[in-house]
């Protein structure tokens, strides 16, 4: 199984990779933006292996962002070296938040991760000679490999589809590896796992500190991709936490190919609808707000389970037997949240 | 293991499949899509992109500026148009930094619009001009106004309003020309407070003063940053109260400089100059709401419009126009310096004969020159290298009776400044 | 000294308000076990009803209440009739997802109804104040206060002394056996939400006096009602009271003697410590709390 599934990848990445021969330098722009995303929902997406919902991703984004940035302006440091940097701090700050993630279950989890990010946030601003305060920071213009600027999009276009590469890879190593199944049993039942002498707790804060770091190159590629780096946007609730979230529930969480599916999905119609709705405001987001309530109620395990539904039936109707899921065990009631 | 094996290449068809269709769409998109910049078209509209929040936290006065750049366009196509051609202003919604990137990338590569307009928030500017000015385009801002927009050594960016520094340099010579002397202390005397909300606009307002003040000679200032979206600010009015200021300059928006002042009338906080830096302070809202309360304000921004007809020609007509076409007067004065700068780029292109490329617009734009009290905002027009408009300066004004007057310069003034504590 | 007591009485004066505004949220999670995320936008709303029937009218936002509470336990009905029980048997963060997106649906809808500027009520008591012992207290803030607690011992008084209350507590307590012994579980469910929501929308009215609506407010809220709601204990409703009120005085003296830009920062920091450190808040009851049990 696991073969068939790497072609399938190699092949996609190749067509991918010939992308820009094919389009022009706004849709390349758009190009970078899915991909950017689909990276940050598939970073994010590791950490709800173990079954942590982390609404507080944004810290780490932001961490990444602004490590490379300082870095850069006040110590003339390399930003690739940068970039690594900002893996590190980003890291650091999974480790911080790991605390919280050990001593709550659920949505309190949710709740301190949100928390989290703010303080970070407000930290940031009011820090004013070390981060540039709400102005922020510019990354100046010095086109070159060397120091990750270019005046095109295709350099950038292929860092963050390396980036992405490398994201996706770590989720499906960690998916099919046996401490990945042990994660993502932890994320089912905790309690169950442990019984069968699983270290769980070491496991969630290893893919919460993994989910983080990668979430953090991420912020340092979007730091060079668009010169500005600012609290308001770097740490956005909205755009870094929330939307990541967002598109891994509604691509399926937990699994590999729903954070895919979901970031694919969502980022070209949010995009566009903030094109087609010019005028109206509110009206994209709002549009935004009830697909997730429609996918969330009438498909709680995500895209890929009502995929998986779909086959199933199909599969019947051929007369073949019936497969058991074990993905999307997340999004499925447990016992002691019903009532 | 056959179901796995039927699956597996049920997938990788399925998978295949997806990837041919979203590389044709693409293809097709892009053939479409990319051949459309032609440079210098002789004929058919002058097209300009124009960038502006109108969704988003920063719709209110977003689309108040898209409003003044909007009737600008529409005045001098009834004119007949430059050189014969009429104006397009291609406008795009940009409610945050990433917006502003990728609209300024579409307009820029994707529909070739060489020249573009905007934005009136600093961090959208900055962002969207990036664009432009990395991609050879030329980025003319007519409202934001934070100083790094032209600092970043740039060639092809250029602001006909004035920056966050004229600010504080008026607010300054303000208190130097008008406050100290009422007072009757020297500047080194005079104590100021800088009350300023903590996001980028007052940040950045709060920095230009800071260094301003000090090579005045203000020595006593100090700075109380707060949250623009507190629903209590207690905790800044009382702090306000125990530093008894001669001059408190404020930056605010709209809900939180109605709650300051609230909150200072209902701890009885009066202090001699209390100047508000445009923002909230100016807003029509601030003078409704408030009533007596707003009198005796200060406020440094824009031309707002209770000011010196003759210092403005073109106010008046401006006005009208507003009013026909939106049916109500206009919230603040950005859309008025917004149109005053969109004709400012329309007479440059007149001089390029309704050329948008960035050689020949930064020709005439350097060349251009006009005196002040000859535009509608009053401000001339003269670019220094970096693509600053140094003639662009606010002015004073005062809450008097619920209207917003214009009190200093002499020039554009409509009555006198009065001290608040004098007034009472 | 002076300076202490003022910033107290305009931090407890806050802490009214935060009170006022986490108490529905409280009896939406202690009874119908929903984290709604949510809440501070049906506060928005509240606000805007009063603001257009005053705007509109010119009605008197404490008159507007007849109005606007009846209107928000309906819509409070309708919610838990529409997007909640569909979702009941879901795992919690699945109900988290949902409200947020709901969360998103308000926010925008009143931003494309209405537009981003700032609505101000003005009336005429809108900067009154009378002074006690040279302490300015003000008026709007003071009814809110004086509004919250009241709230509070109505609610006490129904959970408590009531039928429906008891009713109410003993589903949460236990649903399951609630269920068992005959209890129309989903009827109840209506009466809690409609309360909760119309809880949120007399918070948004009471505030309108001396706050601004915006479409941006609620979201804001929500994170404070939560913070208030887990430090005064999940259930309590008295835990609701005295953690708004402590939670205002915090960040008001933050403000005052730390910084006016930090006081927020401080909270979320309290917020993560108390939750560290005693998940189960001031007032913490049963009900609940297994959710946020150590590990």
């Amino acid at each position: 199984m696991k073969r068939s599934y790497l072609i399938i990848g190699v092949v996609v990445l190749a067509l991918l990779a010939f992308l820009p021969l094919i389009i022009g330098q706004y849709l390349l722009n758009n190009a970078v933006l899915i991909v950017m995303f689909v990276g940050i929902t598939v970073a994010w997406n590791i950490a709800a292996f173990g079954g942590a919902l982390s609404l507080g991703h944004a810290a780490f984004f932001g961490l990444g962002s602004y490590t490379m940035a300082i870095l850069l302006l006040d110590f003339g440091v390399n930003p690739w070296i940068g970039m690594l940097a900002g893996m590190v701090v980003a890291a650091g700050g999974g480790l911080l938040l790991s605390i919280p993630l050990l001593r709550l279950r659920g949505p309190f989890f949710t709740l301190a991760s949100i928390a989290f990010a703010e303080v970070i946030r407000l930290v940031a601003v009011y820090a004013r000679d070390f981060t540039g305060g709400s102005e922020g920071l510019t990354i100046p213009y010095a086109p070159g490999w060397l120091n990750m600027s270019f005046s095109d999009r295709e350099p950038y276009y292929y860092i963050v589809l390396g980036l992405t590469a490398i994201a996706v890879l770590v989720s499906v190593w960690i998916y099919y590896s046996r401490v990945g199944y042990q994660l993502r049993a932890s994320g089912s039942d905790d309690e169950a796992t442990r019984a069968l002498g699983v270290n769980t707790a070491v496991l969630k804060v290893v893919a919460l500190v993994i989910s983080a770091a990668l979430t953090g190159a991420f912020g340092a590629f979007a730091a060079q991709y668009f010169f500005i780096v600012d609290p308001e946007t770097n740490f956005s609730l909205n755009l870094y936490s929330i939307q990541p979230a967002l598109n891994g529930i509604i691509g399926g969480a937990g699994t590999v190919l729903g954070p895919i599916l979901g970031a694919v999905l969502m980022t070209p119609i949010g995009e566009y609808m903030r094109g087609a709705f010019a005028g109206q405001q509110g009206l994209n987001f709002m549009i935004y707000g009830v697909v997730l309530v429609g996918v969330v109620m009438l498909m709680p395990g995500g895209l890929v389970s009502g995929i998986e539904k779909l086959r199933a039936r199909f599969r019947r109707k051929r007369g073949a037997g019936r497969r058991t899921d074990t993905t999307a065990a997340l999004n499925e009631s447990r016992t002691e949240d019903r009532l | 293991m056959t179901t796995s094996k039927i699956s597996g290449f049920a997938r990788r068809h399925r998978t295949m499949s997806v990837a041919t269709v979203l590389a044709a769409t693409m293809v097709l998109t892009g053939c479409s899509g990319g051949g459309g910049a032609e440079v210098g078209e002789e004929s058919g509209p002058i097209r300009i992109a124009a960038l502006y929040p109108t969704s988003g936290s920063l719709a209110l006065l977003g689309e108040e500026s898209w409003r003044g750049a909007n009737i600008a366009a529409q005045r001098i196509n009834e004119a007949g148009g430059i050189n014969g051609r009429e104006v397009e202003l291609v406008q795009a919604d940009v409610p945050d930094v990433n917006g502003a990137t990728s609209e300024a990338r579409r307009l820029l590569d994707g529909e070739g619009l060489e020249l573009a307009i905007g934005t009136y928030s600093s961090s959208l500017a900055l962002a969207a001009s990036e664009v432009y000015a990395r991609g050879g385009g030329t980025y003319a801002e007519l409202g934001a106004i934070s100083e790094e927009y032209n600092d970043r050594g740039y060639e092809n960016v250029w602001r006909t309003n004035p920056s966050a520094g004229s600010f504080a340099e008026v607010q300054i010579e303000f208190i130097s020309e008008f406050v100290a002397p009422e007072l009757g202390i020297g500047l080194d005397e005079v104590e100021v407070l800088l009350v300023h909300e903590d996001s980028s606009y007052g940040s950045s307002v709060a920095r230009s003063v800071e260094t301003l003040a000090a090579e005045a000679g203000i020595t006593n200032i100090e700075y109380a940053p707060y949250n623009a979206k507190s629903t209590d600010l207690s905790s800044t009015v009382l702090g306000m109260e125990q530093a008894d200021p001669d001059v408190v300059i404020a930056v605010s928006y709209a809900s939180d400089a109605i709650l300051l002042a609230r909150q200072m009338e209902e701890n009885g906080v009066v202090v001699p100059a209390f100047i508000g830096t445009g923002g909230g302070h100016t807003l029509s809202s601030f003078g409704e709401t408030l009533g007596a309360a707003a009198d005796y304000v200060f406020n440094v921004d824009f031309t707002q419009y209770a000011v010196n007809p003759d210092a403005t020609p073109g106010l008046e007509e401006f006005l009208t126009m507003y009013e026909e076409e939106y049916g109500e007067g206009p919230a603040s004065g950005h859309s008025l310096a917004n149109f005053m700068g969109a004709n400012v780029v329309f007479d440059i292109l007149e001089q390029t004969g309704g050329d948008t490329s960035a050689e020949a617009f930064g020709e005439a734009a350097a060349a251009y020159k006009a005196e002040e009290g000859t535009t509608a905002t009053g401000w001339g027009v003269d670019f220094n290298d970096a693509g600053q408009n140094t003639l662009a300066a606010p002015y004073v004004m005062q809450w008097r009776d619920g209207t917003l007057e214009t009190v200093y310069p002499e020039l554009v003034a409509t009555i006198e400044p009065q001290l608040a504590t004098e007034g009472q | 000294m002076e300076l202490l007591i003022q910033t107290l009485v305009a931090g407890v004066l806050l802490g009214g308000v935060y009170a006022l505004v986490s108490v529905g949220l409280n009896l939406l999670f202690g009874v119908v076990r929903v984290i709604n995320f949510a809440h501070g936008e049906f506060v928005m709303v509240g606000m805007y009803l009063a603001f257009w029937l005053w705007a509109g009218l010119g009605m008197d936002p404490y008159v507007s209440l007849l109005i606007v509470a009846p209107a928000m336990f309906l819509l409070g009905v309708i919610f838990q009739r529409g997007i909640i029980q569909p979702i009941q048997g879901t795992s919690a963060n699945m109900k988290i997802f949902v409200t947020v997106g709901i969360s998103i649906i308000l926010q925008n809808l009143a931003l494309f109804l209405w537009g981003g500027q700032y609505r101000t009520v003005s009336t005429s008591y809108s900067t009154s104040v009378f002074t006690l012992g040279g302490v300015t207290i003000s008026v709007g803030r003071l009814i809110a206060f004086i509004g919250a607690l009241v709230l509070v011992a109505a609610l006490f008084y129904i959970m408590n002394r009531t039928m429906t209350g008891t009713v109410l507590r003993a589903i949460a307590e236990d649903g399951p056996t609630a269920v068992l012994v005959g209890i129309p579980v989903k009827k109840f469910y209506f009466v809690a939400t409609g309360i909760s929501v119309m809880l949120a929308g007399v918070a948004g009215v009471m505030l309108t006096p001396f706050t601004s609506a915006s479409p941006t407010f609620g979201f804001h809220m929500t994170l404070i009602a939560f913070i208030v709601v887990v430090i005064g204990g999940m259930g309590s409703m008295v835990g609701s009271l005295v953690g708004g009120v402590l939670l205002g005085a915090i960040e008001t003296l933050a403000g005052t003697y730390i910084s006016p830009a930090l006081q927020q920062a401080v909270l979320f920091a309290i917020f993560i410590i108390v939750v560290l450190v005693r998940p189960q808040g001031l007032f913490g009851k049963g009900a609940g709390t297994e959710e946020v049990g150590l590990k």
